[in-house]
């Protein structure tokens, strides 16, 4: 199965632009929480470096191989997940994190993994011109599962992470306006009993915030507020690295982590945050060019939900930190400080690495 | 293992789309990044140094007050004051809970004053509490780290080191109030800040008050201080050397200790007050404190009415002493001259009315300078028979009663000389001829201030020449000198009979100094009319005493010190004033004649 000529297929290109917004990352989470220990900055580079293991490990095993078991992973992840819910230790009143020692790793993250498997799976032998009733259903279900167990965590953030994956299969299968209606009617139906019934306070409260920021400056609002100055103030050139206010001065909240393109643009300005935003764009120009050269079906599916879920969920953070999207509390793929979400996006990416270099039909 | 040709590209498509129409979102995102960092950026830039920069106010220590030879009346010292900056709250109800325990504040009362503060700027600190015991200053700057909405600091607070000594003259400071904050045109003052609310803390206040300094530091987003930026000094309000002679104000003082009445001592050559004591007085160190409302509202109630300013604000009836205007008004209009007599029997009938003298054996025939000698009331009810009411108001005027004397206090009395025109207007009555005998003897609606009657001494004294009474040293202007229409020769024997009064046992032979020609009048004003006080005594009840007068001046030739004693319910004038004034004329001569005699031999 491993074969020289796939070593040389190996993509580096991708590699070396998530390792380089990885390391824009750590110099940003360094400057982000100078007041704080540093071993912030150490734990990243750990990760980095276990990250781009794994990265590599995964790569050797054919996505094919992955395909094949992904139903039992998938349900293995589904019973941690469900595990966590009732034995789970409160950790900043969430259930998410699994804690062995001074390690803390999310499961949420790595079930993002099994369930873009199981969908590339499903729709690996689709022939169909539109998505089917049936298919719509079987991806909804496959996706809702974990999203409901990860929002009862409850941890709302991650549990929107999950949607872009589904939204790129119903794109890619043909999306039907009737299904559409149907969404939107599940939305409403789940949005109005999560509304009163399932949503937290602090939830409700972040969601209140979206439409009225500048209610009540130290409340709901506050983080906003404090964003958009931040980015604000940054101007064109910004402040300079390490002298940014808002962020060095802790005016901005969850610094290293959601909000760190905010301190990037305090201290680098307009031009900083378009140099980052050019890389992420060729990275996922990148993740689009295997789409388009995958080898077969389960391929271009494998290829186009990652790139959909690291490109939504990059697109949602930088929307949140000026008000065009609620504060649900997305970090940015590879920028922001969190191991579990590090190592769960390099192993996505190796999914799409992996479909590039076995993208030869006579392998 | 590899499939037979598969048809992919509708999914291509679709995948192509997608990322059309994620460039496009893309692109929109950075438009909108492009607004807010270049386009909005100062209004932004604003915001964050509005977040980082915090401005504290040095409050600027107060211009001393002092007496002529420099002794402090009015000094400062450090005092500390805790202050709230809500920009700072995050538990608006845990902060006033951990405030009304740390600083054993009642929380209902430190909320109200919270919400009184609610329409200045989040970031302006609110004073809650302030001179602080030393023991909360080392309980809270032990924990400020935990309340970084609370501010320590400390401020120059006024002091007055001799208490109640002067405290009439010297006023006292106030927070200023929530809506002198509000109307105020421009931004004078800060919330919280203590400005003279009566005397000369009050007239003086722009000179005193110095000009604020301020820090401008650097703050995290809990408040707390990271750096300081600049600092600009505060620069002290001016000194104010007053005029006022603090050993003899001291003297003044005990004097009058346990009585209710006024003293005052002037110079009749340059206006300036040496002594300046109203009694009963208070502690103005008591409620200097923004926190002092039972003490400040228990001294307005008072029944001795302890906080009036009786020099200038006291009216009284200005008894015999208003004499010296009747005489000096009889004289100037001819009706006698000083060899007139008229003769007393102890009472006359007049307008069918029988008028009493003070002495009821009466006084027989004497002519003016006895006449002021013995405070004749009958001799002077002649007068007042041969004088009209409005021209007998006219002298009152020129000699300046009924109007401001313009010391430069606040809120001093105008005090009221009646007139038939006055009648009219506020009684809507016409002039009864028998009312003018009242006045002939300083009683009926007349009515004075210590100070007009100072002043009306200081004209006689200068033998014609009105001056602005002052209180800063040195002050005294040619610009407040004036020569009223009176000749000498007419004051001259109305002198006469003033040194008469002390030296020649008349009624003012208390304030006699041996060695320095007092010249004076006594006075009582009737509280109550002869008859009523007899019927009262008839029938058991008490009489209150009263009022006792005297005002005088010395020595005889070139005058260098008028003094003016009131003492409530005090009796007849020659009994308790005059005594008082001649200890006072003793002191004085004590102070400064005796050196300046000596200097000269």
């Amino acid at each position: 199965m491993l074969d020289r000529r796939i070593f040389r297929e190996i993509d580096s290109v991708t590699i070396l632009l998530m390792v380089l917004i990885s390391t824009v990352g750590i110099i940003f989470v360094y400057s982000a929480i100078y007041f704080q220990a540093s071993q912030f900055v150490w734990r990243q580079i750990i990760w980095l470096m276990v990250s781009l293991l794994a990265l590599l490990v995964a790569i050797m095993i054919d996505y094919k191989f992955l395909i094949s078991i992904s139903i039992p992973l998938y349900i293995l992840m589904n019973i941690i997940l469900l595990g966590l819910l009732f034995f789970g230790k409160l950790v900043a009143n969430t259930r998410s994190w699994i804690v062995v020692g001074p390690f803390q790793a999310q499961p949420s993250e790595v079930t993002k993994i099994a369930v873009i498997l199981v969908l590339a799976r499903i729709f690996a032998d689709y022939r169909e011109d539109r998505l089917s009733f049936k298919g719509f259903v079987i991806s909804s279900l496959v996706v809702g599962l974990p999203v409901t167990l990860t929002a009862l965590q409850p941890d709302l953030g991650t549990a929107l992470t999950y949607l872009p994956i589904l939204f790129g299969v119903y794109i890619l299968a043909g999306m039907q306006k009737k299904y559409i209606l149907i969404i939107i009617i599940a939305v409403l139906v789940t949005g109005f009993i999560g509304w009163n019934y399932a949503l937290k306070d602090y939830q409700k409260k972040r969601i209140e915030t979206l439409l009225t920021p500048n209610q009540d400056p130290r409340g709901a609002g506050y983080q906003l507020r404090q964003s958009k100055i931040a980015i604000g103030s940054g101007g064109l050139t910004g402040k300079g690295y390490h002298k940014g206010t808002q962020s060095q001065l802790r005016f901005l909240p969850a610094r290293h982590t959601d909000f760190i393109m905010a301190v990037i643009a305090e201290e680098l300005g307009f031009l900083g945050l378009l140099a980052v935003f050019i890389i992420y764009f060729l990275l996922i120009y990148r993740f689009f060019s295997t789409v388009w050269v995958s080898a077969d079906r389960a391929g271009v599916y494998l290829a186009f939900m990652v790139t959909m879920m690291i490109a939504c969920q990059f697109l949602i953070n930088v929307m949140m930190l000026v008000g065009l999207f609620p504060i649900t509390g997305i970090p940015v793929p590879f920028l922001s400080y969190g191991g579990s979400s590090l190592m769960a996006n390099f192993l996505a990416a190796g999914l799409v690495i992996n479909v590039r270099m076995r993208r030869f039909r006579y392998v | 293992m590899a499939r037979i040709y598969e048809d992919l590209t509708a999914v291509i498509r679709r995948s192509k789309i997608t990322l059309y129409v994620l460039v496009g979102l893309i692109i929109l995102v950075l438009a909108f990044y492009w607004k807010i960092q270049v386009l909005d950026h100062q209004k932004y830039w604003k915001m964050a140094e509005a977040n980082r920069l915090r401005e504290l106010p040095l409050t600027a220590p107060r211009g001393l007050i002092l007496d002529r030879q420099k002794v402090i009346l009015a000094d400062n010292a450090p005092s500390f004051k805790v202050s709230l900056v809500r920009e700072a709250v995050i538990d608006y109800e845990k902060t006033m809970d951990n405030l009304a325990l740390l600083l054993h504040l009642n929380r209902e009362e430190l909320k109200k004053r919270i919400n009184r503060y609610r329409f200045i700027p989040a970031y302006e600190p609110i004073i809650i509490m302030d001179n602080l015991k030393l023991e909360d200053v080392s309980l809270i700057e032990a924990r400020k780290d935990e309340f970084p909405e609370i501010k320590l600091e400390v401020e120059p607070r006024r002091y007055y080191p001799f208490g109640s000594t002067g405290a009439h003259l010297l006023g006292y400071l106030q927070e200023v109030s929530v809506d002198e904050i509000r109307t105020q045109p421009e931004k004078r003052w800060r919330a919280g800040e203590m400005v003279g609310k009566s005397g000369l803390e009050k007239q003086y206040n722009d000179i005193l008050t110095g000009r604020e300094g301020k820090i401008l530091e650097m703050v995290d987003s809990l408040g707390r201080p990271r750096a300081e930026i600049s600092r600009t000094e505060p620069q002290p309000g001016r000194n104010l050397e007053l005029s006022i002679d603090f050993d003899l104000q001291r003297r003044a003082e005990e004097l009058l200790q346990g009585r209710e009445g006024a003293i005052v001592v002037m110079d009749p050559r340059t206006g300036e007050c040496l002594v300046w004591v109203s009694s009963p007085s208070y502690d103005p160190n008591r409620f200097i404190s923004r926190f002092s409302a039972e003490e400040w509202l228990a001294l307005v109630n008072d029944p001795g009415k302890p906080l009036e300013n009786r020099v200038i604000r006291g009216l009284y009836s200005p008894g015999s002493t208003f004499k010296i205007v009747m005489a000096l008004a009889a004289l100037n209009e001819s009706i006698i001259n000083e060899n007139s007599t008229f003769y007393c029997s102890g009472s006359v009938e007049l307008y069918k009315k029988v008028f009493n003298c003070w002495f009821q054996p009466g006084h027989g025939n004497l002519n003016l300078p006895e006449a002021i000698r013995n405070s004749c009331n009958v001799y002077f009810y002649q007068l007042g028979r041969r004088l009209a009411i409005d021209t007998i108001a006219s002298y009152a005027r020129l000699m300046g009663l009924g109007q401001k004397t313009g010391i430069d206090l606040p809120g001093e009395k105008e005090g009221l000389v009646p007139s038939t025109d006055w009648k009219k207007r506020f009684l809507r009555q016409e002039w009864y001829p028998g009312e003018t005998i009242s006045v002939a003897i300083g009683q009926g609606p007349l009515l004075v201030t210590p100070l007009q009657l100072a002043c009306l001494t200081s004209v006689v004294a200068n033998r014609g020449i009105k001056i602005r009474p002052g209180l800063v040293k040195g002050q005294g202007k040619a610009a407040d000198r004036e020569k009223i229409n009176l000749p000498e020769t007419v004051i001259e024997k109305v002198i006469e009979g003033m040194w008469r009064s002390v030296n020649s046992q008349g009624t003012g032979q208390g304030a006699y100094q041996p060695g320095f020609e007092v010249c004076g009048k006594t006075g009582s004003t009737q509280l109550i009319s002869r008859e009523t006080a007899e019927r009262l005594v008839q029938r058991g009840g008490e009489v209150k005493k009263p009022h006792s007068w005297f005002t005088g001046f010395a020595p005889r030739h070139n005058p260098e010190i008028v003094v003016t004693v009131l003492v409530e319910f005090g009796g007849m004038g020659g009994q308790t004033a005059a005594p008082i004034a001649g200890q006072m004329f003793k002191a004085y001569r004590e102070k400064y004649v005796r050196q300046t005699n000596l200097q000269g031999n």
